[in-house]
Protein backbone atom coordinates (compact mmCIF):
# COMPACT_ATOMS: atom_id res chain seq x y z
CA UNK A 1 0.00 0.00 0.00
CA UNK A 2 3.02 2.23 0.59
CA UNK A 3 3.65 2.15 -3.04
CA UNK A 4 0.65 2.89 -4.13
CA UNK A 5 0.39 6.29 -1.62
CA UNK A 6 -0.56 9.26 -4.04
CA UNK A 7 -2.49 11.09 -1.87
CA UNK A 8 -1.36 13.34 1.18
CA UNK A 9 -3.99 12.96 3.77
CA UNK A 10 -4.44 15.31 6.56
CA UNK A 11 -5.20 13.63 9.71
CA UNK A 12 -8.65 14.45 11.40
CA UNK A 13 -8.30 15.49 15.24
CA UNK A 14 -11.55 15.85 16.75
CA UNK A 15 -10.17 17.05 20.57
CA UNK A 16 -12.25 17.34 23.44
CA UNK A 17 -15.04 18.20 21.33
CA UNK A 18 -18.76 20.13 22.60
CA UNK A 19 -21.67 21.53 21.28
CA UNK A 20 -24.30 22.91 22.86
CA UNK A 21 -27.14 24.19 20.82
CA UNK A 22 -28.99 27.31 22.88
CA UNK A 23 -27.54 26.39 25.88
CA UNK A 24 -29.65 23.29 27.21
CA UNK A 25 -29.50 20.24 24.12
CA UNK A 26 -25.88 18.71 24.16
CA UNK A 27 -25.09 17.45 20.76
CA UNK A 28 -21.85 16.54 21.45
CA UNK A 29 -20.35 15.90 24.60
CA UNK A 30 -16.23 15.76 25.46
CA UNK A 31 -15.67 13.77 22.54
CA UNK A 32 -12.33 13.05 20.78
CA UNK A 33 -11.12 10.84 18.37
CA UNK A 34 -8.42 10.83 15.79
CA UNK A 35 -8.47 9.70 11.93
CA UNK A 36 -5.97 8.47 10.20
CA UNK A 37 -4.94 8.40 6.41
CA UNK A 38 -5.00 5.74 4.44
CA UNK A 39 -7.81 3.92 6.02
CA UNK A 40 -11.94 4.15 5.65
CA UNK A 41 -13.31 5.08 9.12
CA UNK A 42 -16.63 4.86 10.01
CA UNK A 43 -18.59 7.49 11.95
CA UNK A 44 -21.35 5.39 13.66
CA UNK A 45 -24.05 6.46 16.16
CA UNK A 46 -27.72 6.18 16.05
CA UNK A 47 -29.51 9.31 14.39
CA UNK A 48 -29.74 11.97 16.58
CA UNK A 49 -26.43 11.02 18.38
CA UNK A 50 -24.22 13.90 17.59
CA UNK A 51 -22.57 12.31 14.45
CA UNK A 52 -23.88 15.53 11.92
CA UNK A 53 -23.15 18.04 14.47
CA UNK A 54 -19.34 16.46 14.66
CA UNK A 55 -18.89 16.56 10.93
CA UNK A 56 -20.20 20.32 10.71
CA UNK A 57 -17.79 21.61 13.63
CA UNK A 58 -15.08 19.45 10.98
CA UNK A 59 -15.71 22.02 8.06
CA UNK A 60 -16.23 25.01 9.95
CA UNK A 61 -19.91 25.09 9.94
CA UNK A 62 -21.14 25.07 13.44
CA UNK A 63 -18.72 26.81 16.27
CA UNK A 64 -18.01 24.30 18.94
CA UNK A 65 -18.78 25.26 22.40
CA UNK A 66 -15.48 23.51 23.94
CA UNK A 67 -12.74 21.98 22.83
CA UNK A 68 -11.38 21.73 18.73
CA UNK A 69 -11.95 19.91 15.32
CA UNK A 70 -9.46 20.14 13.27
CA UNK A 71 -8.40 18.89 10.12
CA UNK A 72 -4.69 18.67 9.41
CA UNK A 73 -3.68 20.69 12.24
CA UNK A 74 -6.36 23.43 11.38
CA UNK A 75 -9.43 24.58 11.69
CA UNK A 76 -11.71 24.69 8.49
CA UNK A 77 -11.97 28.75 8.63
CA UNK A 78 -8.33 28.43 8.58
CA UNK A 79 -7.33 26.43 5.85
CA UNK A 80 -6.58 28.83 2.88
CA UNK A 81 -7.55 26.40 0.13
CA UNK A 82 -10.42 24.34 1.98
CA UNK A 83 -12.33 22.64 -1.09
CA UNK A 84 -8.12 21.43 -1.88
CA UNK A 85 -8.02 19.97 1.55
CA UNK A 86 -11.54 18.57 2.42
CA UNK A 87 -14.29 17.47 0.55
CA UNK A 88 -17.54 17.45 2.56
CA UNK A 89 -20.74 16.17 1.69
CA UNK A 90 -23.61 16.55 4.54
CA UNK A 91 -27.14 15.98 3.42
CA UNK A 92 -27.96 16.23 0.23
CA UNK A 93 -30.58 18.69 0.18
CA UNK A 94 -27.79 22.10 -0.50
CA UNK A 95 -29.07 22.43 -4.11
CA UNK A 96 -30.88 25.41 -5.88
CA UNK A 97 -33.49 23.53 -7.57
CA UNK A 98 -33.52 25.46 -10.71
CA UNK A 99 -30.21 25.20 -11.38
CA UNK A 100 -28.55 22.41 -13.31
CA UNK A 101 -26.15 19.65 -11.83
CA UNK A 102 -23.75 20.66 -13.88
CA UNK A 103 -23.76 24.56 -12.83
CA UNK A 104 -23.76 23.81 -9.05
CA UNK A 105 -20.24 22.35 -10.36
CA UNK A 106 -19.51 25.02 -11.93
CA UNK A 107 -19.65 27.57 -9.51
CA UNK A 108 -17.56 25.16 -6.71
CA UNK A 109 -15.11 24.46 -9.52
CA UNK A 110 -15.01 28.43 -9.81
CA UNK A 111 -14.91 28.34 -6.42
CA UNK A 112 -11.65 26.31 -5.85
CA UNK A 113 -9.92 27.53 -8.72
CA UNK A 114 -9.87 24.84 -10.94
CA UNK A 115 -11.07 24.61 -14.24
CA UNK A 116 -14.45 24.34 -15.22
CA UNK A 117 -13.83 20.94 -17.39
CA UNK A 118 -13.30 19.63 -13.76
CA UNK A 119 -17.20 19.84 -13.33
CA UNK A 120 -17.62 17.79 -16.40
CA UNK A 121 -15.12 15.25 -15.05
CA UNK A 122 -16.63 14.41 -11.77
CA UNK A 123 -19.97 14.15 -13.32
CA UNK A 124 -19.09 11.57 -15.49
CA UNK A 125 -16.90 9.90 -12.77
CA UNK A 126 -20.10 9.44 -10.28
CA UNK A 127 -22.17 8.66 -13.02
CA UNK A 128 -23.91 11.57 -13.80
CA UNK A 129 -22.94 12.83 -17.08
CA UNK A 130 -26.33 12.20 -18.53
CA UNK A 131 -28.20 13.87 -16.12
CA UNK A 132 -25.60 17.25 -16.16
CA UNK A 133 -27.36 19.08 -17.96
CA UNK A 134 -30.81 18.61 -15.42
CA UNK A 135 -32.09 20.80 -13.20
CA UNK A 136 -31.40 19.14 -9.49
CA UNK A 137 -35.52 19.42 -9.13
CA UNK A 138 -35.49 16.58 -11.59
CA UNK A 139 -32.79 14.21 -9.47
CA UNK A 140 -34.01 11.60 -7.03
CA UNK A 141 -32.32 11.26 -3.33
CA UNK A 142 -29.57 8.97 -5.31
CA UNK A 143 -28.96 11.04 -7.83
CA UNK A 144 -28.73 14.20 -5.19
CA UNK A 145 -26.21 12.06 -3.33
CA UNK A 146 -23.75 11.28 -5.96
CA UNK A 147 -24.05 15.26 -6.83
CA UNK A 148 -22.91 15.78 -3.31
CA UNK A 149 -20.02 13.58 -3.81
CA UNK A 150 -18.78 14.89 -7.09
CA UNK A 151 -19.03 18.80 -5.45
CA UNK A 152 -16.98 17.12 -2.41
CA UNK A 153 -14.34 15.89 -5.13
CA UNK A 154 -14.14 18.93 -7.52
CA UNK A 155 -10.54 20.43 -5.39
CA UNK A 156 -9.34 16.59 -5.56
CA UNK A 157 -9.11 16.89 -1.46
CA UNK A 158 -6.19 14.98 0.64
CA UNK A 159 -9.64 14.21 3.10
CA UNK A 160 -12.96 13.43 2.78
CA UNK A 161 -15.84 13.85 5.02
CA UNK A 162 -19.24 12.32 4.18
CA UNK A 163 -22.38 12.24 6.12
CA UNK A 164 -24.72 8.84 5.70
CA UNK A 165 -23.44 8.55 1.69
CA UNK A 166 -25.00 5.39 1.21
CA UNK A 167 -28.87 7.05 2.17
CA UNK A 168 -30.75 6.65 -1.39
CA UNK A 169 -28.03 4.80 -3.15
CA UNK A 170 -29.57 1.77 -5.08
CA UNK A 171 -27.30 -1.50 -4.46
CA UNK A 172 -25.23 -0.74 -7.53
CA UNK A 173 -24.70 2.86 -5.88
CA UNK A 174 -22.88 1.30 -2.74
CA UNK A 175 -21.09 -0.89 -4.08
CA UNK A 176 -19.82 1.38 -6.31
CA UNK A 177 -19.23 4.02 -3.17
CA UNK A 178 -17.42 1.28 -1.33
CA UNK A 179 -15.30 0.15 -4.62
CA UNK A 180 -14.17 4.18 -4.75
CA UNK A 181 -13.81 4.87 -1.21
CA UNK A 182 -11.49 2.01 -0.79
CA UNK A 183 -9.51 2.86 -3.62
CA UNK A 184 -9.25 6.35 -2.27
CA UNK A 185 -7.84 5.17 1.31
CA UNK A 186 -5.35 2.97 -0.19
CA UNK A 187 -4.07 5.75 -2.14
CA UNK A 188 -3.28 7.92 1.14
CA UNK A 189 -6.15 9.71 1.49
CA UNK A 190 -8.20 10.43 4.64
CA UNK A 191 -12.10 9.01 4.64
CA UNK A 192 -14.61 9.70 7.23
CA UNK A 193 -18.01 8.42 6.44
CA UNK A 194 -20.74 7.95 8.84
CA UNK A 195 -23.39 6.14 9.10
CA UNK A 196 -26.54 4.77 11.44
CA UNK A 197 -25.96 1.26 10.75
CA UNK A 198 -23.02 -0.44 11.18
CA UNK A 199 -23.68 -3.51 8.37
CA UNK A 200 -24.05 -0.69 5.80
CA UNK A 201 -20.71 0.13 6.02
CA UNK A 202 -19.16 -3.18 7.99
CA UNK A 203 -17.27 -4.18 4.52
CA UNK A 204 -16.25 -0.60 3.90
CA UNK A 205 -14.07 0.91 6.90
CA UNK A 206 -11.38 -0.14 8.37
CA UNK A 207 -12.18 1.80 11.73
CA UNK A 208 -14.81 2.96 13.71
CA UNK A 209 -15.75 5.89 16.14
CA UNK A 210 -18.64 5.10 17.71
CA UNK A 211 -21.01 7.35 19.58
CA UNK A 212 -24.16 7.47 21.69
CA UNK A 213 -26.11 10.51 22.99
CA UNK A 214 -22.81 12.75 21.46
CA UNK A 215 -20.45 10.69 23.88
CA UNK A 216 -17.20 8.20 22.64
CA UNK A 217 -18.51 4.88 23.25
CA UNK A 218 -15.42 2.89 21.30
CA UNK A 219 -12.91 3.94 18.71
CA UNK A 220 -10.26 1.80 17.16
CA UNK A 221 -10.00 -0.80 14.25
CA UNK A 222 -13.08 -2.65 12.90
CA UNK A 223 -11.05 -5.90 13.31
CA UNK A 224 -11.09 -5.19 16.97
CA UNK A 225 -14.46 -4.83 17.03
CA UNK A 226 -15.32 -8.68 15.40
CA UNK A 227 -12.98 -9.87 17.41
CA UNK A 228 -14.87 -9.12 20.43
CA UNK A 229 -17.82 -10.03 18.92
CA UNK A 230 -16.67 -13.61 17.55
CA UNK A 231 -17.05 -15.27 20.73
CA UNK A 232 -21.39 -16.07 19.79
CA UNK A 233 -21.03 -19.22 17.99
CA UNK A 234 -24.09 -20.85 16.30
CA UNK A 235 -23.66 -24.74 16.80
CA UNK A 236 -26.17 -27.47 15.68
CA UNK A 237 -25.33 -30.88 16.93
CA UNK A 238 -28.04 -34.07 17.31
CA UNK A 239 -25.48 -34.18 20.44
CA UNK A 240 -26.46 -30.79 21.53
CA UNK A 241 -27.27 -31.88 25.29
CA UNK A 242 -24.41 -33.24 26.27
CA UNK A 243 -22.39 -30.66 23.82
CA UNK A 244 -23.73 -28.49 25.86
CA UNK A 245 -22.93 -29.83 28.90
CA UNK A 246 -19.31 -29.61 27.85
CA UNK A 247 -19.50 -26.43 26.57
CA UNK A 248 -21.01 -24.73 30.16
CA UNK A 249 -18.12 -26.77 32.01
CA UNK A 250 -15.28 -25.11 29.27
CA UNK A 251 -16.79 -21.92 30.90
CA UNK A 252 -19.29 -20.71 27.96
CA UNK A 253 -23.00 -19.54 28.29
CA UNK A 254 -25.94 -21.90 26.21
CA UNK A 255 -28.44 -20.46 24.29
CA UNK A 256 -31.15 -22.79 22.80
CA UNK A 257 -33.22 -21.35 20.02
CA UNK A 258 -35.97 -21.81 18.10
CA UNK A 259 -34.79 -23.53 14.89
CA UNK A 260 -33.15 -25.88 17.23
CA UNK A 261 -30.17 -24.90 17.04
CA UNK A 262 -28.02 -23.15 19.92
CA UNK A 263 -26.18 -19.88 20.85
CA UNK A 264 -22.97 -20.17 22.46
CA UNK A 265 -21.44 -17.05 24.02
CA UNK A 266 -18.10 -16.77 24.75
CA UNK A 267 -16.00 -19.21 23.02
CA UNK A 268 -14.77 -18.83 19.40
CA UNK A 269 -15.48 -21.09 16.72
CA UNK A 270 -12.38 -22.63 17.30
CA UNK A 271 -12.66 -23.26 20.99
CA UNK A 272 -15.90 -24.63 20.35
CA UNK A 273 -14.80 -26.61 17.41
CA UNK A 274 -12.03 -27.96 19.76
CA UNK A 275 -14.21 -29.16 22.25
CA UNK A 276 -16.45 -31.12 19.61
CA UNK A 277 -13.40 -32.91 18.64
CA UNK A 278 -12.27 -33.91 22.49
CA UNK A 279 -15.82 -35.23 23.62
CA UNK A 280 -16.34 -37.02 20.01
CA UNK A 281 -19.57 -34.99 18.93
CA UNK A 282 -20.67 -34.73 15.80
CA UNK A 283 -21.31 -30.64 14.38
CA UNK A 284 -23.89 -30.44 11.80
CA UNK A 285 -23.24 -26.42 12.12
CA UNK A 286 -20.55 -24.68 13.57
CA UNK A 287 -20.52 -20.88 12.53
CA UNK A 288 -19.92 -17.24 13.90
CA UNK A 289 -23.58 -15.75 14.24
CA UNK A 290 -23.53 -13.80 11.03
CA UNK A 291 -25.26 -10.43 12.56
CA UNK A 292 -22.86 -10.53 16.05
CA UNK A 293 -21.42 -7.42 14.81
CA UNK A 294 -24.26 -5.66 14.50
CA UNK A 295 -25.63 -6.81 17.37
CA UNK A 296 -23.05 -5.65 19.61
CA UNK A 297 -23.15 -2.14 17.79
CA UNK A 298 -26.91 -1.77 19.42
CA UNK A 299 -25.96 -3.09 22.54
CA UNK A 300 -23.58 -0.20 22.57
CA UNK A 301 -25.48 2.01 21.71
CA UNK A 302 -28.44 1.99 23.71
CA UNK A 303 -30.52 -1.07 21.72
CA UNK A 304 -31.88 1.39 19.46
CA UNK A 305 -32.41 -0.03 15.89
CA UNK B 1 -3.78 30.63 -3.18
CA UNK B 2 -6.56 31.66 -1.03
CA UNK B 3 -9.82 33.07 -2.88
CA UNK B 4 -8.90 36.45 -4.08
CA UNK B 5 -11.60 38.94 -5.06
CA UNK B 6 -11.79 38.31 -8.57
CA UNK B 7 -12.34 34.48 -7.77
CA UNK B 8 -15.26 35.56 -5.43
CA UNK B 9 -16.87 37.87 -7.89
CA UNK B 10 -16.90 35.43 -10.69
CA UNK B 11 -18.19 32.33 -8.04
CA UNK B 12 -21.48 34.90 -7.42
CA UNK B 13 -21.60 35.74 -10.42
CA UNK B 14 -21.71 32.38 -11.80
CA UNK B 15 -24.57 32.09 -8.72
CA UNK B 16 -26.80 34.94 -9.83
CA UNK B 17 -26.47 33.89 -13.30
CA UNK B 18 -27.66 30.50 -12.59
CA UNK B 19 -30.73 31.37 -10.99
CA UNK B 20 -33.91 31.98 -13.13
CA UNK B 21 -35.28 34.62 -10.95
CA UNK B 22 -32.34 36.94 -10.90
CA UNK B 23 -32.86 36.96 -14.79
CA UNK B 24 -36.60 37.54 -14.37
CA UNK B 25 -36.59 40.35 -12.07
CA UNK B 26 -33.85 42.24 -14.36
CA UNK B 27 -36.13 42.02 -17.12
CA UNK B 28 -39.11 43.06 -15.00
CA UNK B 29 -37.31 46.25 -13.73
CA UNK B 30 -36.45 46.96 -17.82
CA UNK B 31 -39.81 46.45 -18.95
CA UNK B 32 -41.69 47.84 -15.76
CA UNK B 33 -39.65 51.00 -16.21
CA UNK B 34 -39.94 51.85 -19.91
CA UNK B 35 -44.33 50.78 -19.59
CA UNK B 36 -44.44 53.86 -16.70
CA UNK B 37 -42.09 55.97 -19.09
CA UNK B 38 -44.64 55.07 -21.92
CA UNK B 39 -47.70 55.49 -20.08
CA UNK B 40 -46.65 58.91 -18.72
CA UNK B 41 -45.69 60.24 -22.88
CA UNK B 42 -49.50 58.91 -23.53
CA UNK B 43 -51.31 60.28 -20.63
CA UNK B 44 -49.43 63.75 -21.47
CA UNK B 45 -50.18 63.68 -25.24
CA UNK B 46 -52.63 66.38 -25.93
CA UNK B 47 -56.34 64.91 -26.60
CA UNK B 48 -55.79 61.33 -24.66
CA UNK B 49 -57.93 61.96 -21.65
CA UNK B 50 -60.23 63.85 -23.09
CA UNK B 51 -61.19 60.96 -25.06
CA UNK B 52 -60.60 58.99 -22.00
CA UNK B 53 -63.07 61.04 -20.11
CA UNK B 54 -65.21 62.40 -22.78
CA UNK B 55 -63.61 65.74 -20.96
CA UNK B 56 -61.42 68.67 -22.41
CA UNK B 57 -59.00 68.39 -19.32
CA UNK B 58 -55.99 67.60 -20.55
CA UNK B 59 -53.42 70.01 -19.78
CA UNK B 60 -51.72 71.32 -22.71
CA UNK B 61 -48.04 71.69 -24.10
CA UNK B 62 -46.63 69.28 -21.26
CA UNK B 63 -44.80 67.38 -23.85
CA UNK B 64 -43.04 70.49 -25.11
CA UNK B 65 -41.84 71.14 -21.32
CA UNK B 66 -38.15 69.66 -21.00
CA UNK B 67 -38.78 69.16 -17.45
CA UNK B 68 -41.80 66.38 -17.64
CA UNK B 69 -39.59 65.08 -20.48
CA UNK B 70 -36.83 64.86 -18.00
CA UNK B 71 -39.25 63.30 -15.43
CA UNK B 72 -40.26 60.80 -17.76
CA UNK B 73 -36.89 59.58 -18.68
CA UNK B 74 -36.47 59.77 -14.67
CA UNK B 75 -38.99 56.59 -14.87
CA UNK B 76 -35.67 54.56 -14.24
CA UNK B 77 -35.51 55.17 -11.08
CA UNK B 78 -38.50 52.60 -11.05
CA UNK B 79 -36.13 49.94 -11.46
CA UNK B 80 -34.53 50.42 -7.70
CA UNK B 81 -37.37 48.56 -6.52
CA UNK B 82 -36.16 45.45 -8.21
CA UNK B 83 -32.78 46.00 -7.83
CA UNK B 84 -33.41 45.76 -4.12
CA UNK B 85 -35.23 42.26 -4.62
CA UNK B 86 -32.70 40.80 -6.51
CA UNK B 87 -30.22 42.04 -3.77
CA UNK B 88 -32.23 40.26 -1.44
CA UNK B 89 -33.16 36.96 -3.31
CA UNK B 90 -29.28 36.44 -4.07
CA UNK B 91 -28.67 36.41 -0.20
CA UNK B 92 -31.95 35.11 1.09
CA UNK B 93 -31.92 31.76 -1.85
CA UNK B 94 -28.40 31.12 -0.50
CA UNK B 95 -30.25 30.35 2.85
CA UNK B 96 -33.87 28.79 1.76
CA UNK B 97 -31.63 26.43 -0.48
CA UNK B 98 -29.04 25.41 1.87
CA UNK B 99 -26.47 26.43 -0.86
CA UNK B 100 -25.42 28.43 1.86
CA UNK B 101 -23.39 25.40 3.24
CA UNK B 102 -21.45 24.78 -0.33
CA UNK B 103 -20.56 28.73 0.03
CA UNK B 104 -19.33 28.53 3.34
CA UNK B 105 -17.70 25.20 2.55
CA UNK B 106 -15.88 27.38 -0.32
CA UNK B 107 -15.21 30.23 1.53
CA UNK B 108 -14.76 29.99 5.37
CA UNK B 109 -14.57 33.10 6.26
CA UNK B 110 -18.62 34.24 5.93
CA UNK B 111 -17.93 38.28 5.64
CA UNK B 112 -15.81 37.82 2.54
CA UNK B 113 -19.15 36.12 1.24
CA UNK B 114 -21.02 38.98 2.09
CA UNK B 115 -18.67 41.43 0.51
CA UNK B 116 -18.43 39.85 -2.84
CA UNK B 117 -22.34 39.57 -3.06
CA UNK B 118 -22.28 43.47 -2.50
CA UNK B 119 -19.40 44.35 -4.93
CA UNK B 120 -21.33 42.05 -7.25
CA UNK B 121 -24.67 43.71 -6.91
CA UNK B 122 -22.89 46.95 -7.12
CA UNK B 123 -22.00 45.89 -10.55
CA UNK B 124 -25.66 44.76 -11.29
CA UNK B 125 -26.71 47.75 -10.28
CA UNK B 126 -24.95 49.41 -13.15
CA UNK B 127 -26.00 46.78 -15.95
CA UNK B 128 -29.47 46.93 -14.79
CA UNK B 129 -29.64 51.25 -14.80
CA UNK B 130 -27.68 51.23 -18.28
CA UNK B 131 -30.05 49.17 -19.98
CA UNK B 132 -33.47 50.23 -18.34
CA UNK B 133 -32.31 53.72 -19.28
CA UNK B 134 -31.64 52.00 -23.18
CA UNK B 135 -35.27 50.88 -23.10
CA UNK B 136 -36.85 54.16 -21.19
CA UNK B 137 -35.26 56.03 -23.73
CA UNK B 138 -36.09 53.96 -26.74
CA UNK B 139 -39.34 53.92 -25.58
CA UNK B 140 -39.88 57.35 -25.29
CA UNK B 141 -38.30 57.94 -29.24
CA UNK B 142 -40.93 55.70 -30.37
CA UNK B 143 -43.87 57.20 -28.10
CA UNK B 144 -43.06 60.53 -28.75
CA UNK B 145 -43.17 60.44 -32.72
CA UNK B 146 -46.61 61.45 -33.10
CA UNK B 147 -46.44 64.33 -30.90
CA UNK B 148 -45.16 67.45 -30.49
CA UNK B 149 -42.45 67.54 -27.71
CA UNK B 150 -39.58 69.21 -26.24
CA UNK B 151 -35.92 67.50 -27.47
CA UNK B 152 -34.57 64.99 -25.70
CA UNK B 153 -31.31 66.52 -24.63
CA UNK B 154 -28.05 64.77 -23.56
CA UNK B 155 -27.84 66.57 -20.81
CA UNK B 156 -31.21 65.53 -19.73
CA UNK B 157 -29.87 61.91 -20.40
CA UNK B 158 -26.61 62.35 -18.72
CA UNK B 159 -28.22 63.70 -15.45
CA UNK B 160 -30.47 60.83 -15.33
CA UNK B 161 -28.36 58.55 -16.56
CA UNK B 162 -25.92 59.33 -13.45
CA UNK B 163 -29.06 59.59 -11.00
CA UNK B 164 -29.94 56.15 -11.74
CA UNK B 165 -26.77 54.64 -11.89
CA UNK B 166 -25.85 55.82 -8.51
CA UNK B 167 -29.87 54.96 -7.26
CA UNK B 168 -29.45 51.44 -8.45
CA UNK B 169 -26.14 50.52 -6.92
CA UNK B 170 -26.64 51.65 -3.59
CA UNK B 171 -30.45 49.95 -3.63
CA UNK B 172 -28.72 46.40 -5.08
CA UNK B 173 -26.21 46.59 -2.39
CA UNK B 174 -28.62 47.69 0.16
CA UNK B 175 -30.99 44.90 -0.54
CA UNK B 176 -27.78 42.17 -0.38
CA UNK B 177 -27.51 43.49 3.21
CA UNK B 178 -31.29 43.17 4.04
CA UNK B 179 -31.29 39.91 2.94
CA UNK B 180 -28.17 38.60 5.07
CA UNK B 181 -30.10 40.87 7.88
CA UNK B 182 -33.36 38.84 7.60
CA UNK B 183 -32.07 35.50 5.85
CA UNK B 184 -36.09 34.01 6.02
CA UNK B 185 -36.56 35.03 2.25
CA UNK B 186 -40.38 35.58 2.28
CA UNK B 187 -39.77 37.58 5.84
CA UNK B 188 -37.44 40.21 3.74
CA UNK B 189 -39.71 40.70 0.69
CA UNK B 190 -42.33 40.97 3.10
CA UNK B 191 -40.68 43.26 4.94
CA UNK B 192 -38.73 45.44 2.17
CA UNK B 193 -42.08 45.84 0.54
CA UNK B 194 -44.15 46.56 3.71
CA UNK B 195 -41.44 49.07 4.30
CA UNK B 196 -41.08 50.91 0.73
CA UNK B 197 -44.75 50.90 -0.23
CA UNK B 198 -46.29 51.34 3.32
CA UNK B 199 -44.32 52.55 6.24
CA UNK B 200 -41.85 54.81 4.69
CA UNK B 201 -44.08 57.05 2.51
CA UNK B 202 -46.39 57.30 6.18
CA UNK B 203 -43.32 58.11 8.32
CA UNK B 204 -42.04 60.52 5.45
CA UNK B 205 -45.68 62.42 5.27
CA UNK B 206 -45.68 62.57 8.98
CA UNK B 207 -42.48 63.46 9.99
CA UNK B 208 -40.47 64.98 7.02
CA UNK B 209 -37.81 65.81 9.40
CA UNK B 210 -37.60 62.16 9.87
CA UNK B 211 -38.60 61.03 6.40
CA UNK B 212 -35.28 62.73 4.92
CA UNK B 213 -32.92 60.23 6.90
CA UNK B 214 -34.70 57.26 5.38
CA UNK B 215 -33.21 54.94 2.55
CA UNK B 216 -36.39 56.14 0.46
CA UNK B 217 -35.28 59.73 0.65
CA UNK B 218 -31.95 59.37 0.81
CA UNK B 219 -32.02 57.26 -2.81
CA UNK B 220 -34.42 60.40 -4.20
CA UNK B 221 -31.42 63.07 -2.70
CA UNK B 222 -28.54 60.60 -4.31
CA UNK B 223 -29.96 60.34 -7.99
CA UNK B 224 -31.08 64.10 -7.72
CA UNK B 225 -28.18 65.20 -9.57
CA UNK B 226 -27.55 68.34 -12.04
CA UNK B 227 -30.58 70.01 -13.41
CA UNK B 228 -32.74 70.18 -10.31
CA UNK B 229 -35.85 71.77 -12.10
CA UNK B 230 -38.74 73.66 -11.33
CA UNK B 231 -40.73 70.92 -12.14
CA UNK B 232 -39.08 67.93 -10.12
CA UNK B 233 -38.24 70.80 -7.31
CA UNK B 234 -42.00 70.94 -6.98
CA UNK B 235 -42.25 67.25 -6.23
CA UNK B 236 -39.55 66.99 -4.03
CA UNK B 237 -40.23 67.81 -0.66
CA UNK B 238 -37.80 70.88 0.87
CA UNK B 239 -36.32 68.83 3.76
CA UNK B 240 -33.88 67.13 1.24
CA UNK B 241 -30.28 66.27 1.69
CA UNK B 242 -28.28 67.11 -0.72
CA UNK B 243 -26.58 64.41 -3.73
CA UNK B 244 -23.55 63.55 -1.47
CA UNK B 245 -25.71 62.78 1.43
CA UNK B 246 -28.14 61.03 -0.11
CA UNK B 247 -25.48 58.51 -1.36
CA UNK B 248 -23.42 58.63 1.92
CA UNK B 249 -26.44 57.49 4.12
CA UNK B 250 -27.37 54.75 1.61
CA UNK B 251 -23.99 53.42 2.16
CA UNK B 252 -24.16 53.79 5.87
CA UNK B 253 -27.17 51.79 5.67
CA UNK B 254 -25.56 49.40 3.58
CA UNK B 255 -22.56 49.10 5.88
CA UNK B 256 -24.47 48.74 9.57
CA UNK B 257 -26.67 46.24 7.78
CA UNK B 258 -24.39 44.30 6.72
CA UNK B 259 -22.16 45.07 9.92
CA UNK B 260 -24.72 43.57 12.17
CA UNK B 261 -25.63 40.74 9.95
CA UNK B 262 -21.94 39.65 10.17
CA UNK B 263 -22.19 39.14 13.93
CA UNK B 264 -25.32 37.60 13.97
CA UNK B 265 -27.14 36.37 11.34
CA UNK B 266 -24.60 35.14 9.56
CA UNK B 267 -22.13 34.19 12.06
CA UNK B 268 -25.06 31.66 13.58
CA UNK B 269 -24.65 27.52 13.36
CA UNK B 270 -25.21 25.88 10.04
CA UNK B 271 -27.35 22.86 11.05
Amino acid sequence: MGAMTLVDGPTIEVDSLTKRFRRSVTAVDDLSFTVQPGRVTGFLGPNGSGKTTTLRCLLGLVRPTQGRALVGGRAYADLADPLHVVGGALEASGFHPGRTGRNHLRIIATAAQVPLSRADDVLEFVGLADAARRRVVEYSLGMRQRLALAAALIGDPGALILDEPANGLDPEGIAWLRTFLRARAAEGATVLVSSHALAEIQQTVDDVVIINRGRLVHAGPLAGLADRSSGRVLVRSPEADRLMSALRDAGAQTEPRADGSWLVIGLSPAEVGHQAHVGGFELHQLSAEPDALERMFLDMTGGAA
Amino acid sequence: MSAGVGTMLATEWRKTATTKLAWVLAIIAIGYSSLQAGMLVLLAAPGILDRLAGTATTPTGMLTNPDYLTSTLGQVSTASTFVLLMGIVAMTGEYRHMTITSTYLASPRRSRVLVAKMLLFAAIGVAVAVLTMIAVTITLMVALIPFDHAPLTADMWLSVLLGSVIGLVLYAVLGVSIGALIPNQVAAIVTALLWMLLLEPLIGLTFPKVGMWLPGDALKAAMDVGLRSEFSGQLVSADTLPVWGGILLLIGYAAVFGAIASRTTLSRDIT
